[in-house]
């Protein structure tokens, strides 16, 4: 029998709902007063820089994760994508081909994924933690096991070219970013997304198309993480075959820092992007400050767990 | 006569629904008491706060003249007292010995002393005469063992009385014989069994005692031998109609059938149903729960495929094959789980609204309009009675009457040709009833047809044209909605599940 809810107090609505927004500004507040150098032009610049492939994946992984999955193969997909435009670029020359075959590489990895989450109903995680392996052996295969370089040194311009001060990845982020805001907080695929990351079965009973929006999900994150890789082939004029998973698990502290549900059906793009420049304001201050890397991780690492453990907390005041 | 278990003026509410209203019951050491009564009689729940699973907000509970204050069902099993729901609780993967043995195991240091375990399991066996394979997984055995398990597991805590909710609801009729037998065993042994049915020939073959409830409350307890099967339903229906119906209005003589079935059959769910909704008509399918009611609401609403039969919507050939195309040919569903079927509780009522009719708001890119979208919402929640709440709000925040009315609000976007309700006054107070049967009542008079799932048979007769009683998966008799009475539909729900 369900009881009649009355509602929760709302008065702590605004600390809880936007909490990542004001840790985000007061952290930002105090690195200015405390930290020499932080508040220079160029050092916000560079925040904004580093943390635009980031941002990138991060968006779409945002979608996957209100959806009520994971893709932890987006490490693999980016790697592929920066060596195909490396190849690509070395074959012909053009930059803008080499871009458009990464995104084209993790658009059809993210359709795998897809695939064998929403037809062959394999868990999310398992799901694309298998096809990484796949993903970063045909990586292998395809750069034969080298480094590849870039001879087409104008290349870099894609990324590293700038536009009013900012650069070109910094610009492309936020472009990425808005795109992917919009999409899921006005277009019917974001309603959808949210309502099957919510209750599956309720979703499918109002006439959602569970598995072609799951999909896509997967499609869209695919393409992003293709997008990051390319991005960043263009700037360090280099690619390189590794099975290496640490992009995945920033955009993921990004993502569910930001507030972002792991259990689906709640989170929105702006989290993600506070998550990301949380996370990447207290980088920057430890390297300002001189602080040993080494610790920089442990409390990295204490910070991630504090704050889903504070969004936990202030989940039952959000419903 | 020696009381084991004695109840005075227990009272059990959730939320503003009084499920128990001051019971007084005694039972008697050593005898089988049946518990009877409709659908959310409050039997089940009276089981659940002897076996301390749901402590009362009032009265006393004595056992063996003792007062007690059970609040866990530790504290009852502290007493000898075990429930075997209807729902088994056994760890699938564990033998039938080591589930019983559960938590009780006799060890030796660190380990299990398996040998002294088995030897305690055959006692048990050969004392109270009940037997299962020892050493397979549960998960192997039939429904009717893993039950026996159940039983087994209560003995070897040393239970002196056992609450059986529905213990023959999911067994076949043979096993169900059986099951009796071991009940008169334990009985013979000395052992309470408090036994909660539906099926009333088997109370009147089992039990010793047999008490009736009706809305909470206790109608009448009596030895067995004074009851018949015909008094029992009288009992158990009686007259209690404090919910006012909306007038009926009788559909036009020559309303064009909506939807009609034929011989539509679903494997291990139902067979052979046919039927026929016409415009302006509200059709009810009465019967208990489990008789297959809910398994064709969800093959008409395209949720399941049929394995068999045809159905046509106003008088085209209609094979949804899923929900999204049900929808589109015009048929919509509120369905049996309000919280996993239907809202989604994070969202605002607005996006819970519009969610299975956006396409009605969208610039031709596939982007929300969202003044329309408001626009829309809010005619909507106006509509259908949405009380205390924007359309803005959570829908989580929301009582369940509200909630309910937000997934009728989902169906009105655009107007529907069938409207399939499944349960839906399920779990909401009276103000909130009243307001879903006057929607139900108007959606028939815009000339939508109406088919409605119920177990509570005021709603059935309140609102019914037509009620179609369904009882193991078969249609077995339609009564016109005007002048029939609860005991006629009883009759037949009860009737044939008991053959």
């Amino acid at each position: 029998m369900t009881q009649p809810r009355t509602p929760p107090p709302r008065r702590l609505a605004i600390l809880t709902d936007y909490g990542i927004i004001w840790t985000t500004i007061g952290l930002f507040v105090l690195l200015g007063v405390t930290t020499e150098g932080f508040l220079s032009p160029a050092n916000l610049r560079n925040i904004l820089d580093q943390q635009s492939l980031l941002l990138i994946t991060g968006a779409a992984m945002t979608l996957t994760l209100i959806g009520g999955n994971f893709d932890i193969s987006i490490s693999a997909s980016a790697i592929n994508a920066g060596i195909a435009t490396a190849l690509v670029v070395n074959a012909t020359g053009n930059g803008l081909l080499g871009i458009v075959v990464g995104v084209a590489i993790g658009t059809v990895f993210g359709a795998v994924n897809g695939a064998v989450v929403s037809w062959i109903r394999v868990n999310s995680f398992i799901a694309t933690l298998a096809t990484s392996f796949v993903f970063y052996g045909i990586g292998f295969l395809m750069s034969d096991r080298n480094i590849i370089r870039i001879r087409e040194t104008g290349f870099s311009d894609i990324a590293r070219g700038r536009i009013l001060g900012l650069t070109k990845a910094t610009w492309i982020a936020i472009a990425v970013v808005a795109l992917f805001w919009f999409v899921l907080s006005r277009t019917r695929f974001g309603r959808h997304v949210f309502a099957i990351g919510g209750a599956v079965e309720a979703a499918r009973l109002a006439g959602v198309r569970v598995r072609m929006v799951t999909m896509a999900t997967f499609v869209l994150v695919g393409s992003a993480a293709g997008l990051a890789g390319a991005l960043s082939a263009s700037r360090t004029l280099t690619a390189q075959p590794s099975d290496d998973f640490s992009h995945v698990f920033a955009v993921l502290a990004a993502v569910i820092v930001g507030g972002t549900s792991i259990a689906g059906g709640d989170g929105a793009v702006w989290r993600t992007v506070f998550g990301a420049l949380f996370i990447a304001l207290i980088i920057n201050g430890f390297n300002l400050r001189q602080i040993d890397p080494i610790i920089q991780r442990l409390i990295q690492g204490g910070v991630i767990v504090a704050a889903v453990a504070v969004d936990n907390w202030t989940k039952s005041r959000r419903i | 006569m020696n009381h084991h278990i004695g109840l005075c003026g227990v009272t059990k509410k959730f939320g503003g629904a009084v499920a128990l209203d001051s019971v007084d019951v005694t039972i008697d050491r050593g005898t089988v008491h049946g518990l009877v009564g409709e659908n959310g009689a409050g039997k089940s729940t009276l089981g659940k706060v002897i076996a301390g699973v749901h402590a009362p907000d009032a009265g006393e509970m004595t056992v063996n003249g003792e007062p007690v204050t059970l609040r866990t069902p530790r504290d009852a099993l502290a007493l000898g007292i075990t429930l075997v729901a209807q729902e088994l609780s056994l760890v699938p993967q564990l033998s039938a010995t080591e589930n019983i043995f559960l938590g009780i195991e006799h060890m030796r240091g660190p380990v299990i002393d398996h040998a002294a375990t088995r030897l305690r399991l055959m006692e048990l066996m050969e004392e109270y005469g009940i037997e299962v394979p020892p050493d397979q997984p549960v998960s192997r055995l039939s429904v009717a063992d893993q039950q026996k398990v159940e039983i087994l597991r209560s003995l070897a805590r040393d239970a002196d009385l056992i609450v059986m909710d529905e213990p023959t609801a999911r067994l076949a009729s043979t096993e169900a014989h059986n099951l009796r037998r071991t009940v008169a065993k334990l009985s013979a042994k000395g052992v309470t069994v408090i036994y909660i049915s539906h099926f009333l020939e088997e109370v009147l073959d089992i039990s010793d005692t047999v008490t009736i409830m009706r809305d909470g409350r206790v109608v009448r307890t009596a030895p067995t031998d004074t009851e018949t099967r015909s008094g029992l339903i009288e009992g158990i229906v009686g007259r209690s109609l404090d919910t006012v119906f909306p007038i009926r209005r009788v559909p036009e003589p020559d309303a064009p059938p909506v939807l009609t079935v034929e011989g539509l059959t679903r494997q291990g769910h139902f067979r052979d149903v046919s039927l026929q909704v016409r415009a302006g008509e509200i059709v009810t399918l009465a019967g208990l729960v489990g008789s297959g009611r809910s398994d064709l609401a969800r093959v008409l609403f395209g949720a399941e495929p049929p394995t068999d039969g045809t159905m046509t919507l106003d008088g085209r050939d209609y094979r949804p094959g899923s929900p999204r195309r049900a929808i589109r040919a015009g048929v919509a569903m509120v369905p049996e789980s309000r919280a996993t079927q239907g809202i989604f509780p994070l969202l605002p009522v607005r996006t819970n609204i519009t969610l299975a009719h956006l396409a009605g708001f969208l610039t031709p890119g596939g982007v929300v309009r969202p003044l329309m979208e408001s626009e829309a919402a809010e005619k909507v929640s106006e509509a259908v009675g949405l009380t205390g709440a924007t359309i803005e709000t959570r829908t989580a925040q929301l009582s369940g009457g509200n909630q309910q009315k937000t997934l009728f609000g989902r169906w009105l976007v655009a107007r529907p040709r069938l409207f399939i309700a499944d349960e839906p006054t399920r779990g909401v107070d009276v103000g909130a009833k009243r307001g879903i049967y006057n929607l139900l009542t108007q959606l028939a008079s815009q000339g939508i047809a109406v088919l409605l799932v119920s177990s509570e048979l005021e709603e059935v007769l309140g609102l019914a044209h037509r009620i179609i009683v369904m009882a193991g998966g078969r249609i077995v008799g339609e009564l016109p909605g005007e002048g029939a009475t609860e005991t006629e539909v009883m009759n037949l729900a009860f009737g044939a599940s008991a053959a």
